[in-house]
């Protein structure tokens, strides 16, 4: 039988293929009675009850029969009786194709259902990834690895757009809130929340970002969106190609890190969780040092803590809840988005079965990027449509973005006339929004004051010195308190304006060119009509300070050196005018 | 691959509906796509934001972003899912005859 020649592919997928097997896919390989239990809990198996190729035991037995023949001692002694059988041509691998991509939504329903244990959707991934690492594989695959290969993503956006939509949604937010914006922080570092999106959100409906934002907005939460690494979906989880889930886990978490996040809250997004969340560390092999939730939780934790008030009367339409296979399934999150809908909405019908035993939207996490399937896809989709309308329900919401296209496709063929929504637009609808902050109007720089009820209204000051700048500071600061001031540059027009205006305080400079201050400070002392007016004497030169106080004259009721601060100016100028007031009554 | 056929109009498509020649689409294949899209009267709107989608997709190979779909139109976002309800993802890049968006939708 080793004697028959193998293509290059073949040889190269039989080779990879004793690299993949770890226990789990042992155990599933080795496991299977055939007892066909997994047949009733398939969609494919239900809608096509005739054609037993879709049945999950017939589609593992083709991978099996690799496995047996090459890697376990049973197919080599006795390859007949455990049906071991090996592989050759391309054509042989492009029929394989057919079935692992095209007859299988990876949902995991039978492995639940399987009383042996095996997981015939984690081997079918592995065969896929093998099928993928020789490049055989649907276009549609091989477009959506290579943008997110190439561009980061896995829609080809590129970063000037996504940071443009996600400043266009924070504009159109802050304008229906009335508040300032921006309301989408992009790349804040050490924030609470760093918030991750699937790129379908960005490119075609970004009416969930928007909405998240109001939510984020609501729970005063310190949130931000990464402008790189922002793509939570993983086509390597749908693809089996584990270096690609690797490659794209790792983006996310490294730009977490740079901003020293403290949890990473993954959108609603079924196979963004499950890549992100579940298997991307092992995938990266990397530890992850942050938490990481699903937006349902975020939503919910902010409900129970009061950190957002919702009115469930908001959403009265009927609704039902859909599980995605990757929430529900493969990360036990199913719970939590019945908790959040009884609080977010009056009339939640549950659909049957449900929680882990839901069925497949028919997307299976990126079928939907392989049109060649699609009406395959579509037939299948019957057990859904039966579910949906057996509810009654209007709407029906679901956690992840592959589930919305998935059941709006189904929703379409079989004529159910039913809306799709998520958890994010119904939480967001029933939000109750706090207070509008208070905006203080900002007084105007110039404040002109008003001389009543001022500290110095009604006083007259005369400024005596020959520094036009100190007279007018001097003027400024006593003015802005209510006084009028008198302004003189020089020892005889001081004493002048003295003798005219009859201030109530004398501020006086010593050092004046021609007669100083000594000579101005006398001359009031000896003026009989002057002679009590409180005088303050502000000198640069301390040193000089005899000329005032040599005279034979009372001496001055203050003393203070330049240079002088407002304050210093102002508490003197009124404590003196306080003596003046004591001792004249 | 399928042959949809609607009046006059007999076209190619893949299996969900979206054009296999895009060089083939003339305004007699909007109007036939449109019907199957449950819009049965293309206004004057939709066909500004068709004209648009098709512009777009001959020039640079792709579907646009949907911000640059709202700002080169002056459409609002809503006006964009009134006009067709199953959105530009599918909708009206399916009526504009461009091939089905790449990636999981």
């Amino acid at each position: 039988m080793g004697d028959r020649k193998r293509s290059y592919k073949a040889e190269k997928v039989i080779e990879r293929l004793g690299k993949k097997l770890n226990r789990q896919i042992v155990g599933s390989l080795a496991a299977c009675v055939h007892c066909g239990m997994c047949t009733r809990s398939c969609h494919y198996v239900l809608t096509n009850p005739d054609d037993p190729t879709y049945a999950p035991a017939y589609k593992a037995d083709k991978i099996r029969k690799l496995f047996k023949r090459h890697y376990d001692w049973t197919g080599r002694v006795l390859p007949w009786w455990v049906g071991a059988k090996s592989i050759y041509t391309d054509d042989e691998l492009e029929e394989l194709k057919d079935t692992v991509f095209g007859k299988c939504t990876n949902c995991r329903r039978c492995s639940i259902n399987c009383p042996m244990g095996v997981d015939y959707a984690t081997f079918n991934r592995m065969a896929r990834g093998l099928l993928v690492s020789v490049g055989v594989m649907p276009e549609g695959v091989a477009v959506v690895s290579k943008d997110q290969w190439e561009l980061g993503n896995q829609m080809g956006v590129l970063k000037e757009d996504y940071i443009e939509t996600l400043e266009w949604m924070s504009d159109e937010l802050a304008t229906e809130l009335e508040v300032p914006g921006p309301l989408i922080p992009i790349d804040k570092e050490d924030c609470a929340v760093v918030y991750s999106i699937n790129p379908r959100e960005v490119k075609y409906d970004p009416r969930t970002i928007a909405d998240a934002a109001k939510i984020f907005y609501a729970a005063g939460e310190d949130w931000t969106m990464p402008s790189e690494g922002w793509d939570m979906t993983n086509f390597g989880l749908f693809s089996g190609d584990d270096d690609l889930g690797g490659a794209v886990a790792k983006r996310l978490y490294e730009k977490v890190v740079e901003l020293r996040g403290r949890t990473l809250v993954i959108s609603e997004c079924g196979h963004g969780y499950r890549s992100t969340r579940c298997e991307g560390p092992n995938w990266g092999k990397v530890d992850v040092p942050f938490v990481m939730e699903s937006s349902v939780n975020t939503m919910l934790r902010y409900i129970k803590d009061g950190r957002i008030k919702v009115d469930k009367t908001k959403n009265t339409v009927p609704v039902t809840f859909h599980d995605s296979c990757n929430n529900a399934r493969s990360c036990g999150l199913f719970e939590e988005p019945r908790e959040l809908l009884q609080l977010v909405c009056t009339d939640f019908r549950e659909m049957y079965p449900n929680r882990n035993e839901n069925y497949c939207c028919t997307g299976g996490g990126g079928a939907m990027s392989m049109s060649e399937y699609t009406n395959r896809r579509l037939k299948s989709g019957r057990v859904k449509a039966d579910q949906l309308a057996e509810t009654g329900a209007k709407t029906v919401v679901t956690s992840c973005h592959n589930c919305v296209d998935g059941l709006t496709d189904v929703i379409r063929h079989y004529k159910l006339g039913m809306d799709v929504t998520q958890l994010v637009n119904l939480v967001a609808n029933a939000l109750i929004l706090p207070p509008k902050p208070v905006v203080v109007p900002e007084l105007p720089e110039e404040v002109v004051p008003v001389a009543e009820g001022l500290e110095l209204a009604g006083k007259t000051i005369l400024a005596v010195d020959d520094e036009p700048d100190i007279l007018v500071f001097i003027a400024a600061v006593l003015e802005d308190h209510g006084a009028t001031v008198i302004q003189a540059h020089n020892a005889d027009v001081g004493i002048e304006l003295a003798r005219r205006e009859k201030p109530d305080l004398i501020t006086l400079d010593i050092s004046m060119p021609g007669k100083d201050g000594g000579f101005v400070f006398e001359a009031i002392r000896n003026d009989p009509e002057l002679q009590r007016t409180p005088v303050c004497i502000i000198s640069g030169k301390p040193e000089l300070r005899r000329l005032i106080y040599d005279r034979a004259v009372p001496p001055p009721e203050g003393f203070l050196e330049k240079p002088i601060s407002e304050e210093t100016l102002l508490l003197n100028v009124r404590k003196i005018l306080e003596l003046a007031h004591v001792k004249k009554s | 691959m399928a042959i949809f056929e609607h009046g006059a109009v007999k076209i190619e498509v893949d299996e969900d509906g979206f054009m296999q020649e895009p060089e083939q689409w003339n305004e007699a294949v909007a109007k036939a796509l449109a019907t199957t899209e449950g819009v049965d009267n293309l206004t004057d709107e939709h066909w500004k934001l068709v004209h648009y989608l098709r512009e777009y997709y001959l020039k640079f190979g792709i579907a646009p972003m949907i911000r640059k779909l709202c700002k080169e139109t002056g459409f609002p976002l809503k006006k964009v899912y009134e006009l067709f309800p199953s959105g530009p993802a599918k909708g009206a890049c399916k009526v504009a005859g461009l091939a089905k968006p790449t990636g999981c939708v």
